[in-house]
């Protein structure tokens, strides 16, 4: 049996970040506003071939 | 001969000597007093720096021991299990350094533990979080980077995060026998050594001794490594932050301390010298009424 998130092809660490979004979205106000924060954040990353580093990609949540 | 030969030099050595001694280093007051108003700034800043630090440092140490639960955790099924890393293969070491510097050999020394580990993997790939081990392993080894990210270490590094980072590097073209999570390991607020934790890759945990005791399915096996490196980076990033931040405090407090130092030394070297200024002037006002009363 194939998992329903696996056959929309997600990854599972992907699975799991959804998951986890969908849970401190749903929380209460309080608790939730502190939850969310713990899911931010800023990334940047940028792939590199042959010794030089290409343009660098924002990364957010997933 | 001898003589005409040898009068040069004494005349040298008369002009030498008749000039005032300078007060010290030729520095005037002027001078003096801009250096030691450049050091007071620097000093401020270091102190706020590191007050900074002490308070970021609980917060950075609490996350890193739940951080640390949890890695080893993870790490208890790998035990049981007896999973080996591959003998062969393709190694791919992901450095958890950070973005800030200004705390001492922290990224250094962790630069310095990937190219000991680059000499005898001379084939292996680094995948590097955060810009400071970035520029020092992309100076050194540019062929070998695969993939860098900057914006680590600005807060305290969440699971969400450690997760995209997995979900990138998983979803390179290359397929890697072992990762390794390279990372500096806190042993104290005051020590730490760079250290690194296994990732397994699915062939090895297959192949693992007792593996088959857990009953996992095989189609199950790649969520379980993804997982796992999640886990790791995370592990990895929260110690790393929180020796990032003790090493911080501790270079902060020495920049002060020998700031305060720098401070008082000049500033007896102002007042001397001031003095010495007063004292000449006094010197020439007393000598000019002496001469203008005779």
């Amino acid at each position: 049996m194939v998992a329903a998130w696996k056959a929309a092809g997600l990854s599972y660490n992907k699975y799991l970040a959804v998951a986890a979004r969908v849970v401190r979205r749903s929380l209460k106000d309080e608790p939730r506003l502190k939850a969310e924060r713990r899911g931010q954040f800023e990334l940047k990353f940028a792939k590199w071939e042959n010794g030089k580093q290409q343009e660098s990609k924002p990364l957010s949540t997933l | 001969m001898f003589s005409r030969a040898a009068r040069p030099v004494v005349q040298r050595a008369a002009a030498v000597s008749a000039r005032p001694a300078p007060s010290n280093n030729y520095a005037t007051l002027r001078e003096i007093e801009g250096r030691l108003k450049s050091i007071r700034n620097i000093e401020k800043i270091t102190k706020t720096m590191k007050i900074v630090a002490s308070t970021k440092m609980n917060q950075a140490q609490r996350n890193m021991v739940q951080a640390r639960v949890y890695g080893a955790t993870n790490n208890k099924v790998y035990e049981e299990a007896e999973t080996k890393p591959e003998e062969k293969g393709k190694t791919l070491f992901i450095v958890s350094s950070s973005d800030k510097g200004l705390c001492g050999g922290v990224h250094s020394s962790l630069s310095k533990a990937v190219r000991a580990k680059l000499e005898t993997n001379p084939e292996a790939d680094l995948c590097i979080l955060g810009e400071k081990c970035k520029a020092q392993l992309g100076r050194s080894h540019p062929k070998n980077v695969v993939m860098s990210f900057s914006g680590v270490g600005k807060d305290v590094p969440s699971f969400a995060m450690a997760q995209s980072i997995a979900h990138e590097i998983m979803s390179l073209e290359k397929q890697y026998e072992n990762v390794e999570v390279v990372y500096n390991h806190f042993n104290s607020p005051v020590a730490y050594e760079a250290s690194a934790i296994d990732a397994f890759s699915e062939e090895s945990i297959k192949a693992s001794a007792n593996f088959a005791a857990f009953e996992v399915d095989d189609e199950q096996l790649p969520d379980l490594r993804e997982f796992a490196l999640a886990n790791s980076i995370y592990w990895g990033l929260a110690e790393g932050y929180a020796c990032e931040i003790a090493a911080r405090r501790n270079a902060m407090d020495n920049a002060s301390k020998n700031a305060g130092e720098m401070i008082n030394k000049f500033q007896i070297l102002f007042n001397r010298t001031r003095q010495a200024v007063i004292t000449g002037e006094l010197v020439e006002i007393i000598t000019g009424a002496a001469a203008s009363a005779e």
